[in-house]
């Protein structure tokens, strides 16, 4: 176990010196002189002369040799201080701080509602194969997995917004007005998650200490409940932990229709605005989330399936 | 007396009646489709009428999708304009269909690069095994959690916007299902009798490759492949939406609906077509997919990788 865990932070590490590389090599590749970049983001003005731009490089520590710049930015990327926005002059660690809280209430509140909807439809449909219920369970978890979030998102808007006037159609303040994002969001893993569900479900059903549970004499529910429920979820989980990651950082569309101030929109209009230092920040956030999600997944395995345990205790 | 049963007969007969014959067996083919998967034969027919019309846009398509009446924006449908006008006075329907070209065809592009790619790179995973198998799966694990359009988002801040900066950054987080599924496949069907059979008999690896090995593969790799299109073809909307691909004059669904968002009370229909558009595409693709899927495997069916 030790030598597992240890295992998976090193790839941790590895992999978040590689994305930090990556990251700091942004402004050298995007402009001609990341400088003169800076320069027009801080001041507005294209026509500074070239002994401003050489004082400037000065100040900023841009002369140095290119590696000299990488240590020291990383040495302080370590400690969280990816220095302050260009947009806001405001520290980018709080920024991403506070955008990262947002996501996570977002991204938990879709892909919990997602799971609690897909774990008794996706079993029922598993006990009853063929039957009327399962058709349609089938048929509706086809469709939701087609439906584009950006297209679900704007009708629910006029919907419950416009039309009835429930709910907030945008912002993000209070609980309703996570409501409608979530729901455009958990349209989509709903299906999946329906899907691999009752497929797994089928597999418990079938497995031998299933069936010999049901010939000792247990009811189909203590059966279920005692036996078939941990073992059948475990898939589901790990989806709902890709899903996770994927949508920590990559809710930007609805992010952007909702106004809601989360990590991806947050990378997003640093994009837009040219803002470096929220940008690398945000994507090394991101990163990090995704490899720390994946890493307690497994964790998670260990502890729910002992043949992972063994496994991994063997490696 | 005329012997049916001689060569030349022989040899005439199936020549002489190919061509009904084949008629024939499509007919059945589709006879038995319709009786036991009616889906895959619907979805076809769905997708196929949606592939048509794209192919023909140029000479279907009732105007030109930037032709602009100002006069008549926001107008509803007319003999002359089946599904109405734009914001600013373009006949939808054209806009639909020209726009429809641009998302089908990236998507079918890009997932055609990530095939050929994850195929490549799965095969020399399984092939070469060790400390590459293990690099190269690492960095499938890491990928499959990483949302596609935040590198998309990298991309643009580095190349600009564009279809091919969105066809490169949606292949770069596109291929890890197929080469983790021809991994998997390959290893599988290696370990086979028939392979070891294969060598034992002195068959050449190139051959025991292009007799055992794709053809095992392909019908797997096919249903992925029409199982992730839908995926695709609503990741490319996406980022459209957000503006990162298709670049005005050019349209694609997405773009329009992100196009008509602001009139959404004014005018609701501007955002349904087009997402209705990705939504029946996306489905009877997908359905495709499944209804193939289901031909493999009865434990299968309707589940798969599920991002």
């Amino acid at each position: 176990m030790p030598i597992f865990i240890l295992r998976r932070l090193a790839v941790l590490a590895l992999a978040l010196l590689v994305v930090s590389f990556l990251v700091f090599l942004i402004p050298y590749v995007g402009e001609a002189d990341p400088v003169r970049a800076l320069a027009r983001a801080r001041f507005g003005r294209l026509d500074l002369d070239a002994a401003s731009i050489e004082a400037l490089r000065i100040e900023l520590g841009m002369n140095r040799p290119f590696l000299v710049q990488y240590l020291d930015w990383l040495g302080k990327a370590v400690t969280g201080d990816f220095g302050n926005s260009y947009m806001s002059r405001e520290p980018v660690i709080e920024q991403i701080w506070s955008a990262l809280k947002v996501s996570l209430v977002l991204t938990l509140a879709a892909l919990g509602f997602a799971f609690a909807v897909a774990v008794p439809s996706g079993s029922m449909a598993a006990l009853r194969q063929g039957s009327v219920y399962d058709t349609v369970t089938k048929s509706l978890s086809q469709a939701f997995v087609a439906v584009p979030e950006y297209w679900l998102a704007p009708m629910s808007i006029l919907v419950f917004a416009l039309y009835l006037g429930w709910l907030p159609s945008a912002g993000w303040r209070g609980p309703a007005s996570v409501v409608l994002p979530a729901l455009a969001l958990s349209l989509r893993p709903m299906g999946y998650f329906m899907q691999v569900m009752r497929a797994s479900m089928i597999d418990v059903l079938n497995s031998p200490h299933i069936v010999a549970a049901h010939s000792r004499g247990l009811s189909v529910r203590r059966t279920l409940i005692a036996h078939g429920l941990r073992n059948a979820l475990l898939p589901v989980i790990t989806l709902f932990s890709v899903w996770m990651a994927g949508l920590l950082g990559g809710a930007v569309v609805i992010e952007v229709i909702f106004a809601v101030p989360g990590m991806g929109r947050l990378v997003y209009s640093a994009i837009v605005n040219g803002d470096t230092p929220v940008l690398q920040a945000g994507l090394i956030g991101i990163v990090t989330c995704a490899v720390l999600i994946n890493t307690v997944t497994d964790l998670a395995y260990t502890v729910l399936n002992p043949v992972v345990r063994i496994d991994n205790a063997a490696a | 007396m005329l012997q049916l049963d001689t060569p030349m007969a022989l040899g005439k007969e199936p020549r002489m009646n190919s061509t009904a014959a084949r008629v024939q067996k499509a007919g059945a083919f589709v006879v038995r489709l319709a009786k036991y998967n009616r889906t895959l034969l619907l979805s076809s027919c769905v997708f196929g009428t949606v592939f048509m019309l794209l192919l023909l846009t140029s000479w279907i398509a009732p105007h030109d999708p930037s032709a602009m009446t100002l006069s008549d924006r926001f107008s509803g449908p007319s003999a002359e304009h089946w599904l109405g006008l734009d914001h600013l006075g373009r006949d939808i329907l054209s806009r639909l269909l020209y726009g429809g070209q641009f998302s089908v065809s990236i998507a079918a592009i890009t997932l055609a690069l990530s095939a050929l790619i994850g195929t490549v790179l799965g095969a020399i995973s399984a092939r070469v095994g060790g400390a590459l198998d293990e690099f190269i799966m690492r960095i499938v694990d890491l990928m499959i959690s990483f949302p596609d359009v935040l590198v998309a988002l990298f991309l643009v801040a580095i190349l600009g916007p564009g279809y091919g900066t969105m066809i490169l950054a949606l292949v770069i987080t596109g291929w890890t299902p197929f080469a983790r599924m021809t991994r998997g496949l390959a290893l599988e069907i290696n370990a086979k009798d028939y392979i070891r059979a294969a060598e034992i008999l002195g068959c050449s690896r190139t051959y025991i490759i292009l007799h055992h090995v794709i053809p095992n593969i392909l019908r797997p790799l096919a249903t992925i492949a029409f199982l992730r299109f839908g995926h695709k073809l609503i990741t490319v909307g996406s980022l459209s939406f957000l503006g990162l691909g298709v670049q005005p004059p050019d349209t694609d669904w997405g773009a329009m609906l992100a196009e008509a968002l602001p009139y959404l009370d004014r005018a609701p229909s501007l955002v349904l077509i087009p997402g209705l558009a990705i939504f029946v595409t996306a489905l009877s693709i997908t359905l495709i997919g499944q209804g193939l899927e289901a031909h493999m495997d009865d434990k299968m069916k309707w589940r798969h990788d599920g991002k």
